[in-house]
């Protein structure tokens, strides 16, 4: 598992490596319009979805294609691309984003006349979710999605057994939430913030790179941990002077 | 403002006349013998006949009703065009056409294409071309009823069609402005059929039933479709990467091929790139609006900064691209940077007609900022700030209050100034069953759903500047201390750490390195002095100071004192007093210039043809 670091740069957002070429080529060119290509992108989703892999401008390009040609929309795929971005960042654009080319459920379903309405349910609690995600509201989170809700008992039925480990990628994300604040945090906060049992946390934080100390994980140095107070000094470049400097040759 | 007169020249009259009337079909009226049937028969072919000349009678007289000066710029025009003389064609598409337009025509339409086609001897790419203009004058200054809407989309895609379906490319050159024009306007027609076409209610029947017909009829697809297929005919992405590797015009000219080395394909090519951003961001998609441009170079020399308007339109969309994806910063980059260069050029730009529609688009952009400034606070430049406190002064302060009337106020400025949002796919017209069910249960338009994921960005940051404000009174203080400040409930403490999350999320993100890398690129940044860490559940915070900066002010004003001194120095000397010209004609004229010489340009600013008409019919 990867350590419990902020990313860098959004180079592997928007062009993971895991990405093939074929992919590559079909979501930067016209041919991300022609709807023959669903069968394709649907089972590169699936195999995101079944290894763990993440690539939001290729389900991005599936959510485009539904918006084209509604008949062809598949609430499963929709569903699952949802919560693949849900899964992925904490504060990120991803869900929005994918929110802001789909319609209301209802008109969803409609253009492919579907009888099963689990759509319009899920819709809106993974909604829920994502608002209690990104405003840190986890242990909130944890209780929504493990309560007996029809939603939430969709979701854990239907949908994330396909994942693999579907929560785990959640507490990375919210693990990393924690990490750009804490140097260190008590076992008892993360108990409840990654819905873990006390005794699981140790196992946890061992395994995401953060040491032991007693009932308390000490969290690496990541630059968003460990700030400093500094003092910003105006730093004048030479090539801003190239006028001053001209006009005195001259 | 124009003299109407000014295109008129008298001598010339003879020569238009002999040009624009064709000689009179008289029918024949044959008194002799025939049976009845076939008198019958001739009888109706005369009539036909007869209407067909009483129609091609009125056309004529309809032409004759039309201008002199206007007969007399469309023949011009025409030729120009044929003999792809740039500077002509600019100053009569530029200057002419809208001095004619405010003259004769500000409450209605130009002639009909059909009407002033024996002007230009039926030339039906130039009549496309007309139509093209036509159309567009109506929708600037008339209201387009929707058989201008239909008849817009069949002319646009007619010209179109002849430039990617023509055996080769076409041996037509248009000013870039104009190129550019037509794509905006494109688009522009496109988002406002989209619009008018959302909202199935106050439509007529004829309208219902003429767009369940027309299902086609300025469709995402079909507008998407042309300008990709002016992309790949001009080769423009393959040719923009090959300038950035440096390689030579020959090389570059081999990779574009055929169609793409001519300049008018290789600009289409360019502006629909640019089309294309504004298009992914109407339909809600921000990445790819940003993926599109990934050859495209944004920088200050760059190719779209020759046109203001494109220029304009391609930050502005930018901008709101990375509002869309929480890159505050970038977007904030994006929008000051052309409001400066606006600002500069503001002066030589009066005159151009878009100059209205751009304005509007940099007042909208003023209003993003008080938006992403507040969401994002940090140092910015102050002269633009200036003008934002200047037009958003009490909108800002709401805002940085926060609380419901904030969320109140972020709500009116991004109704009023984010991109018309446009819904993909029309009401079901051609299901009446089904319209009258989205009629009485209509969904939520694209404008408020992305309204409502906008508002949700500003929710979940909305504890963040409050919770910031009391940090900053602190150098450490234990979490359960900062909870017994605002939290009333249980789990005060829990909250607040809860919060601090946030606030640090809030303080960092992603923007874009200076040159390498796409839009889509971005490194992790920190955006607020203000930052803090937690140990357990006590918090250290650690404050940046930065020095006051000096040496843009310094630089920016020796720059301009050696601009001033420049332009004292270059000025000549006053003239010698002479003892005969009265005192004030001096003063007001350093240069020498009589005040009657100098007035002359000014009066000439109608738009004159610069050669004789030579022209067959």
């Amino acid at each position: 598992m990867t350590s419990a670091v902020p990313i860098k740069n959004l180079a592997e957002w928007h062009s993971p490596e895991t990405r093939s070429e074929v992919i590559h080529e079909l979501i930067h060119g016209v041919d991300r319009y022609n709807p023959t290509n669903l069968p394709l992108m649907e089972e590169y989703l699936a195999a995101q979805v079944k290894e763990g892999h993440y690539d939001l401008l290729a389900n991005l390009a599936i959510l485009k294609l539904y918006q084209f040609n509604p008949q062809h929309s598949n609430p499963d795929v929709i569903i699952n691309i949802l919560l693949k971005s849900l899964a992925a960042t904490v504060h990120g654009p991803d869900f929005n984003l994918c929110l802001g080319v789909l319609r209301e459920p209802t008109a969803i379903l409609h253009d492919i006349e579907s009888d099963d309405e689990s759509l319009v349910v899920v819709m809106p609690f993974l909604q829920d979710l994502h608002e209690l995600s990104r405003t840190c509201q986890f242990r909130k989170f944890w209780s929504e999605f493990n309560d007996d809700s029809e939603a939430a008992n969709i979701i854990r039925t239907r949908y994330i057994q396909q994942f693999a480990s579907y929560l785990d990628s959640l507490r990375l994300i919210f693990s990393i939430s924690c990490a750009s604040c804490f140097s260190r945090i008590s076992f008892v906060q993360l108990s409840r913030w990654l819905d873990l049992p006390s005794n699981k946390v140790g196992e946890w934080c061992s395994k995401i790179g953060w040491s032991l100390e007693g009932e308390t994980a000490v969290i690496p140095k990541n630059g968003d941990n460990d700030v400093k107070a500094g003092v910003v000094r105006e730093n004048v470049q030479l090539n801003q002077l190239t006028r001053l400097v001209a006009a005195a040759a001259a | 403002m124009a003299d109407p007169t000014a295109f008129y020249e008298p001598e010339d009259d003879e020569l238009l006349s002999s040009l624009a009337v064709p000689a009179q079909y008289q029918p024949q009226a044959d008194g002799d013998e025939y049976r009845r049937l076939q008198e019958l028969e001739q009888h109706a072919y005369a009539q036909q006949q007869l209407m067909a000349a009483e129609q091609e009678q009125e056309q004529m007289q309809a032409l004759e009703m039309v201008p002199e000066d206007v007969k007399r710029f469309l023949v011009l025009f025409h030729q120009a065009i044929l003999e792809n003389d740039l500077p002509t064609i600019t100053n009569m598409y530029e200057s002419g056409w809208n001095k004619l337009s405010q003259a004769h025509y500000a409450q209605n339409e130009w002639p009909e294409a059909e009407l002033i086609s024996p002007l230009v001897g039926n030339d039906q790419v130039f009549l496309t071309l007309y139509r093209e203009l036509y159309f567009r004058h109506v929708y600037a200054k008339l209201q387009p009823t929707i058989d201008d809407r239909f008849q817009s989309y069949e002319n646009i895609c007619e010209l179109f069609n002849y430039l990617l379906n023509s055996e080769g490319p076409v041996p037509l050159d248009l000013p870039i402005q104009w190129l550019w024009d037509m794509l905006d306007e494109f688009v522009y027609q496109f988002s406002s059929f989209a619009q008018w076409r959302a909202s199935p209610k106050n439509k007529a029947d004829d309208e219902l039933e003429m767009l369940a017909e027309a299902q086609h009829i300025w469709s995402s697809y079909s507008v998407l479709n042309v300008l990709y297929s002016l992309v790949q005919k001009s080769q423009i992405n393959e040719q923009l990467k090959a300038e950035k590797e440096g390689k030579t015009p020959e090389e570059v000219a081999e990779i574009a091929g055929e169609y793409g080395s001519k300049p008018l394909y290789r600009n289409l090519g360019y502006f629909s790139l640019i089309c294309l951003l504004r298009v992914h961001v109407l339909l809600g998609d921000p990445t790819l609006a940003l993926q599109t441009m990934e050859n495209v170079d944004l920088s200050g020399g760059a190719f779209l900064t020759r046109i203001t308007a494109c220029h304009v339109t391609t930050y502005y969309h930018v901008g709101c691209s990375y509002m869309a994806l929480g890159r505050w910063p970038d977007a904030i980059k994006t929008f000051i940077s052309v409001l400066i260069f606006f600002i500069r050029m503001k002066q030589y730009h009066t005159r151009s007609y878009q100059y209205g529609s751009i304005t509007k688009q940099c007042e909208r952009m003023y209003a993003l900022l008080a938006i992403c400034t507040t969401l994002s606070p940090g140092p910015s430049d102050e002269s633009i700030m200036s003008i934002v406190k200047e037009h958003y002064g009490d909108q800002l302060a709401i805002l940085q209050r926060g609380g419901d009337e904030a969320i109140e106020t972020f709500k009116d400025l991004y109704l009023s100034a984010a991109p018309r949002y446009l819904n993909v796919n029309p009401p079901p017209y051609e299901d009446p069953a089904a319209l009258e069910s989205y009629l009485a249960n209509p969904p939520i338009d694209a404008i408020n759903r992305h309204l409502d994921l906008f508002l949700s960005d500003v929710a979940a940051v909305k504890g963040v500047s409050n919770i910031r404000n009391l940090l900053k009174l602190y150098t450490s203080i234990d979490a359960s201390k900062l909870a017994a400040f605002s939290a009333t409930e249980e789990d005060g403490e829990e909250e607040i750490l809860q919060q601090l999350m946030v606030l640090k999320a809030a303080s960092r993100t992603y923007a874009k390195g200076a040159g390498e890398g796409t839009l889509l690129d971005g490194e992790r940044i920190v955006t607020n002095n203000l930052d803090f860490t937690i140990d357990g559940s006590m918090v250290h915070v650690e404050e940046t100071t930065s020095h006051r900066r000096f040496a843009g002010f310094f630089i920016r004003n020796a720059e301009h004192a050696q601009r001033v001194y420049n332009t004292i120095r270059s000025a000549p000397l006053p003239a010698q007093r002479k003892p005969t010209a009265p005192a004030q004609t001096q003063g007001a004229q350093p240069n020498g210039t009589t005040p009657g010489q100098a007035a002359a340009p000014a009066k000439a600013g109608a738009w004159k043809p610069k050669r004789q008409v030579q022209i067959a019919a």
